[in-house]
């Protein structure tokens, strides 16, 4: 947990590529001098605003792959709103600003665990990575949980394949996998009883909600990666705040709020008030 | 060479470039990204007596050129910024002014008289302006009389320089300069966020927790320039301008329109280096313009 984290640098990334991956969903792969990004953490993106100063703040994205020796690093996102527009209108071989990596990453899990890795939407980008890392080491299967709207926003076998050998999906309205709730499927893979079950989440706050009640009432460990809205990404403007689970024990009303850019954006899901 | 160094209120500063309260927060997060001994100085997220948790989640939203916060000074307090900020802080080369914000005007004089005892402070900039703080803030800087009675307890209080923040959501800024300066402040600095919000329609809510915010950003500089210009007409006392620069050239601007100094905040959420670039474009666009002092651009409007 308590590794050393990669410097953070101020640079300019250039895009070396952007595809649309499933239905709104696009992967930019930006080339930067020193790719250095470990899984969980996240880069503050700066593509040139669509007009003017607008949109004025960057956008922070998980990582969904790294390549260090090549210095590349991919970013998934769904076209939502004007940054993501902005990203994707970055022509091949233009540069964007990158800031990163920031915040902390998901703890690697012990020998003789399973890593159950459960994602949702946007949220399964940096699960990707995750996986993938942890299959590269040789010492973990993960399995993979991943739920979407429906078949066409779930992203393609390709890009699942490398982070688990066992993926299971879920979509809300059964046009592929199981229809319901990636909780359902949790509850199935922890109900088989695989050696010390460890989760990692990542996606829409009811969902990741869901999935720390789920651990909590099992008693298995599960670490949750955040979103909030968030101004700087490195701690300054205290914006992108979660309320703690324990904040009447913290020694003052200064801990009750901890902030995602620094203090996450993974947190052991147990230290959340969800 | 152009001289860059400024005295404001007494302050020697080696740049006229600093970082605005509330975006540099204690200092230390900045040190990946800047070299903090560039700048004339930093000044302090906001602290008050004792510790705040702050305002209810979400406090931040993007809007035109701009953003909206609604953070609510979630700080340690007065002892926990004393004890555990402060240290950090009193290494770093470059000025530290520290901003405070109280419910009452005796709390003010009474934070002023502790930190009397804590080394290398630079300057007191009072708070009497933040839009997200129930008990105090905008309610006194709205208030020629509150606002006078606040800078004179400070005032009373301290040996060090004293600036009033003020806030741009009234209806007479001037009356409330005036009333500062009255109160004894020996600077002004201007302007705090604008109040402002925005709604989600589709939930029929507010997208920040706390309903209402303060707008920052390149949107609000031109009521920043127009506000300073006017006060700066009728003060004595220097000001510190500050609302949406990004940039040299928008620092130069705030300059010539009546800054002693400037502020640079919501660009530093975008570009972390960007004050010392200002600090650098300052530099190179007064040589070009074979200005020797920048001290001597303050003011130079002609109307």
């Amino acid at each position: 947990m308590n590794q050393t984290l990669p410097a953070v640098v101020d640079v300019a990334a250039r895009v070396t590529a952007t595809t649309e991956v499933a239905e709104a969903f696009f992967q930019t792969r930006l080339q930067v001098p020193d790719a250095a990004v470990e899984p969980g953490q996240f880069i503050q993106l700066r593509p040139r605003p669509l007009e003017g100063t607008y949109p004025y703040l960057r956008m922070p994205l998980s990582v969904s792959a790294v390549d260090r020796e090549r210095g590349l690093v991919d970013v998934l996102y769904e076209l939502v709103g004007p940054k993501t527009v902005a990203l994707r209108r970055v022509a091949v071989g233009d540069e964007v600003g990158f800031l990163g990596p920031l915040g902390n990453r998901f703890p690697e899990p012990t020998t003789g665990t399973t890593p159950i890795l459960v994602g949702g939407g946007i949220g399964v980008p940096p699960l990707i990575y995750l996986g993938t890392t942890l299959r590269t080491g040789g010492r973990h299967d993960p399995i993979l949980v991943v739920g979407a709207r429906n078949a066409g926003k779930h992203l393609p076998d390709t890009l699942l394949d490398p982070a688990s050998a066992d993926v299971r999906r879920a979509t809300d309205d059964g046009s592929l996998g199981h229809a319901g709730f990636v909780t359902e499927l949790l509850t199935d893979v922890l109900e088989a009883g695989p050696a010390a079950p460890v989760v990692y989440t990542c996606g829409p706050h009811a969902m990741m909600a869901a999935v720390a009640r789920l651990c909590a009432g099992r008693d298995v460990p599960c670490f949750a990666s955040l979103e909030e809205y968030m101004a700087c990404g490195f701690g300054v403007c205290v914006g992108c705040v979660v309320e703690r689970a324990d904040k009447d024990s913290q020694p003052s009303p200064y801990g009750h709020y901890a902030r995602v850019c620094v203090d996450g954006p993974v947190f052991d899901a147990r230290q959340i008030a969800w | 060479m152009t001289d860059l160094t400024t005295n404001f209120a007494g302050i020697e500063l080696r740049n006229p470039v600093l970082l605005a309260s509330g975006t540099c927060g204690y200092g230390e997060e900045l040190v990946p990204f800047l070299e903090l001994s560039r700048l004339g100085g930093i000044v302090t997220k906001t602290i008050t007596p004792t510790p705040r948790a702050g305002n209810v989640p979400p406090r931040i939203v993007e809007t035109a050129a701009g953003m909206l916060n609604s953070i609510g000074l979630q700080n340690p307090g007065l002892e926990g910024f004393v004890g555990d900020k402060w240290p950090y802080l009193a290494r770093l080369d470059t000025r530290v002014i520290v901003n405070i914000a109280a419910p009452t005007a005796d709390l003010h004089g009474e934070m002023a008289a502790r930190l009397e005892e804590v080394e290398g402070i630079a300057g007191i900039e009072v708070n009497i302006s933040s839009p997200n703080m129930k008990d105090g803030g905008m309610l006194f800087g709205c208030s020629p009389t509150a606002s006078r009675q606040v800078i004179a307890a400070v005032r009373a209080a301290t040996s060090r320089p004293v600036i009033a923040k003020l806030t741009p959501n009234v209806t007479d800024i001037v009356a409330i300069a005036r009333a500062v300066v009255d109160g004894g402040a020996d600077g002004i600095s201007m302007i705090n966020t604008l109040l402002g919000m925005a709604v989600d329609w589709r939930a029929r809510k507010p997208v920040l927790g706390n309903v209402t915010g303060g707008l920052s950003g390149p949107a609000i500089k031109p009521v920043a320039l127009a506000l300073l210009w006017k006060v700066s007409q009728v003060v004595e006392v220097p000001i510190m301008g500050m609302g949406g620069i990004a940039t040299a050239e928008d620092a130069l601007e705030f300059i010539v329109a009546g800054a002693a100094a400037v502020q640079v905040g919501t660009s530093t959420f975008v570009e972390p280096g960007a004050a010392a670039d200002i600090v650098a474009g300052i530099e190179s666009h007064c040589e070009e313009a074979g200005i020797a002092r920048v001290e001597e651009l303050v003011g130079t409007l002609r109307v």
